[in-house]
């Protein structure tokens, strides 16, 4: 009964995200398929070559993919054949989209999943004993590397990883294996530097927000009273400080695991060259692979509607006096 | 009485930047900040040597291939030369010379040239996008909380939307569609970054909007654009100075990544340009990769450095 109005609010945020996913539906579709590239481009080289009518093949091609249409018949077929699961076929790898995605998109999710295990686990631990430690060597060193780490362009540390550990000092592959098993050791080695490259700058946020969450509750009243009823200082810092400065901690950890798939984790597959869903995006973006690219950009804006979603949602349970109207 | 409210309104509303003291003392508090004060230096240096580093360079476009791939001043790099009498390769020790104090890339243009006319083209694209967002974001977050009602919702969700957008893969998409020119680009990125910007301001001004000065100036008659711009306006002016600090680099990132794959303008060699050609001669010649992603870096952090001292010297409850 006391949650009843979570229930209507989930109903209330879900109408709007179905609406904000149809609007970023729309903005992609007309921006693919307005734009004056066609997939029969990339025919036209060898067409010219061997001296068909190219008018000719460009019409049978684009008939094949239903191109040729009026633009607001291929958006409403679209959507009528995606309301039945029908993603559609991708013209440069000649296999339906969806297939495409089931058998790329594991590689994103574990260099996601592992990367922000990494930043996260090491960021709150560090964040935590920056706080304790205030104003001491350890926290100037720690909030000194943490700008550094927000500061450093994640591909350009990939491109360097890669200089330093792999050309000059040959101790790592940079090259992901899909024939191996997803958490084969060899394939985790090679998971090394890109879980570095991606986790880098969110663990240092971490590391910010943790100190500063913790600070900000290290001077409230409830801490000075515990610390008087005599309690041991791990028991304040664990159980009264952290679990206070984990609200906001969660809703940054969150955030970023939805801004981070198209941002970061985009550019540290195409540097190390893992097949994730950054990787088929691109290649798909740069053949001109309409279905392909639409689909990555409705799945990324799902996932970060849902993320957002789930996040409102877990902090009433964190914190039981937050309510939404 | 009217005239004294009058006077009240006006010098409450009056922007800090009118006020002389106030500038000081938020100059005051920033230069407490050593780090902030590291940040402003760096960016002065930069603007500098965007301004007047080319004069003194070497022509960043000039090749010459018989200095291709020289390593910067003090630095040696192995060369495998392909004899053909003995059918084999042999290995030559190059060294930097002076004359190309950065190496030279692998048409042999002078990398310190480069760079110089990189800060230039980087620095530019920087500054005039965060411009565009922040103006456009400004515009839309004031607006929004001014008008209030059914104009704030569609504004809002709006936003929304474009918040969800995935950022980068949209820049991609709209760069790879209409083509890779340099204002396209900047366009680009500022017609799609305001959306912070937006959600910030509208928070900040419609606090402001129940406020007694503001009150106080619709009361005596004040129009509505008055009230914007003498009222609104300039109270989220020093929130919307410290939004610009932090955002110009990721602006400027945005660009680098941008044409780190593939899609920056061919002609205007920016930072990101240097840096993806870098990339595929990791193994002869380190230094066109690492050259212009230091700057970057160093030039990201200035930034960063500056806009979280402003924001501390901004935020009366903080103490630094």
């Amino acid at each position: 009964m006391k949650k009843s109005w979570l229930r209507d609010y989930i109903i209330k945020r879900l109408f709007y995200s179905v609406i904000i996913a149809w609007g970023i539906l729309t903005i992609t579709f007309v921006l693919v398929r307005a734009g004056p590239t066609s997939p029969a481009d990339k025919y036209l080289a060898n067409i010219a070559a061997s001296g068909q009518d190219v008018s000719q093949v460009i019409a049978s091609v684009e008939a094949r993919y239903g191109v040729d249409k009026p633009i607001l018949e291929q958006y409403a077929d679209y959507m009528v054949n995606l309301f039945h699961g029908n993603w559609g076929w991708s013209f440069s790898t000649s296999m339906p989209v969806t297939e495409l995605i089931k058998s790329h998109w594991i590689y994103s999710f574990q260099l996601i999943l592992l990367s922000s295990l990494f930043a996260a686990i090491l960021g709150i631990l560090i964040g935590i004993y920056s706080a304790v430690k205030q104003y001491t060597k350890t926290d100037y060193i720690a909030t000194f590397l943490s700008f550094i780490g927000i500061s450093i362009p994640n591909f350009w540390l990939g491109v360097m990883l890669i200089l330093v550990f792999s050309v000059k000092l040959g101790l790592f592959k940079t090259y992901y294996d899909t024939t191996l098993p997803l958490f084969s050791l060899a394939n985790l080695h090679a998971l090394i530097l890109p879980i570095i490259t991606l986790g880098t700058g969110m663990l240092a946020g971490y590391v910010r927000y943790t100190r500063s969450a913790m600070l900000d509750n290290l001077r409230k009243g409830f801490v000075t009273t515990a610390r008087a009823k005599g309690l041991p200082e791990r028991t304040v810092i664990g159980k009264h400080v952290f679990r206070n400065a984990l609200l906001p901690l969660v809703t940054i950890i969150m955030f970023d695991l939805g801004s981070i798939v198209f941002g970061g984790a985009y550019l540290t597959e195409i540097v190390f060259g893992i097949p994730g869903l950054g990787q088929i995006s691109f290649n798909a973006i740069f053949a001109n692979d309409y279905p392909v690219v639409i689909a990555v950009t409705l799945i990324g804006t799902l996932l970060v509607l849902l993320v957002n979603l789930v996040t409102d949602i877990t902090y009433t349970y964190l914190d039981p006096r937050i309510r939404y109207d | 009485m009217t005239k004294r409210l009058q006077d009240i309104a006006r010098r409450i509303g009056r922007p800090f930047y009118g006020n002389r003291r106030l500038i000081k003392y938020y100059w005051e508090r920033t230069r407490r900040n050593k780090l902030a004060v590291f940040g402003l230096a760096f960016i002065a240096f930069l603007i500098l040597l965007a301004l007047i580093g080319p004069l003194l360079t070497l022509d960043p476009t000039s090749v010459n291939f018989e200095e291709k791939n020289l390593p910067p001043a003090g630095f040696a790099t192995e060369k495998s030369v392909y004899n053909i009498e003995t059918d084999d390769f042999t290995t030559t020790e190059v060294f930097g010379i002076w004359k190309h104090p950065l190496g030279t890339d692998s048409k042999g243009r002078d990398m310190l040239a480069m760079i110089v006319s990189g800060a230039r083209i980087s620095l530019l694209v920087g500054l005039i996008a965060t411009g565009i967002a922040i103006i456009l974001g400004t515009i839309i977050g004031v607006l929004s909380a001014y008008l209030g009602g059914w104009a704030d919702n569609v504004l809002m969700r709006f936003t929304d939307i474009m918040m969800t957008f995935p950022f980068f893969l949209l820049l991609v998409l709209i760069v790879f569609i209409f083509g890779p020119s340099l204002a396209f680009i900047v366009l680009v990125i500022g017609l799609t970054g305001w959306t912070g910007t937006a959600r910030l301001i509208r928070s900040e001004a419609l606090s402001l909007r129940t406020r007694e000065f503001v009150i106080a100036a619709k009361a005596l008659g004040a129009s509505d654009s008055r009230v914007i711009f003498r009222h609104l306006i300039p109270n989220v002016i020093s929130l919307i100075i410290v939004i610009a600090t932090l955002s110009i680099p990721g602006v400027i990132l945005a660009e680098a990544a941008l044409s780190f794959i593939g899609l920056g303008d061919p002609i205007m060699a920016s930072w990101g340009i240097i840096l993806e050609a870098g990339q595929h001669s990791l193994d002869t010649s380190w230094w066109i990769a690492v050259e212009p992603g230091i700057m970057l870096f160093l030039t990201v952090l200035a930034f960063n450095f500056l806009g979280d001292g402003l924001r501390d010297a901004f935020d009366p409850k903080s103490n630094v």
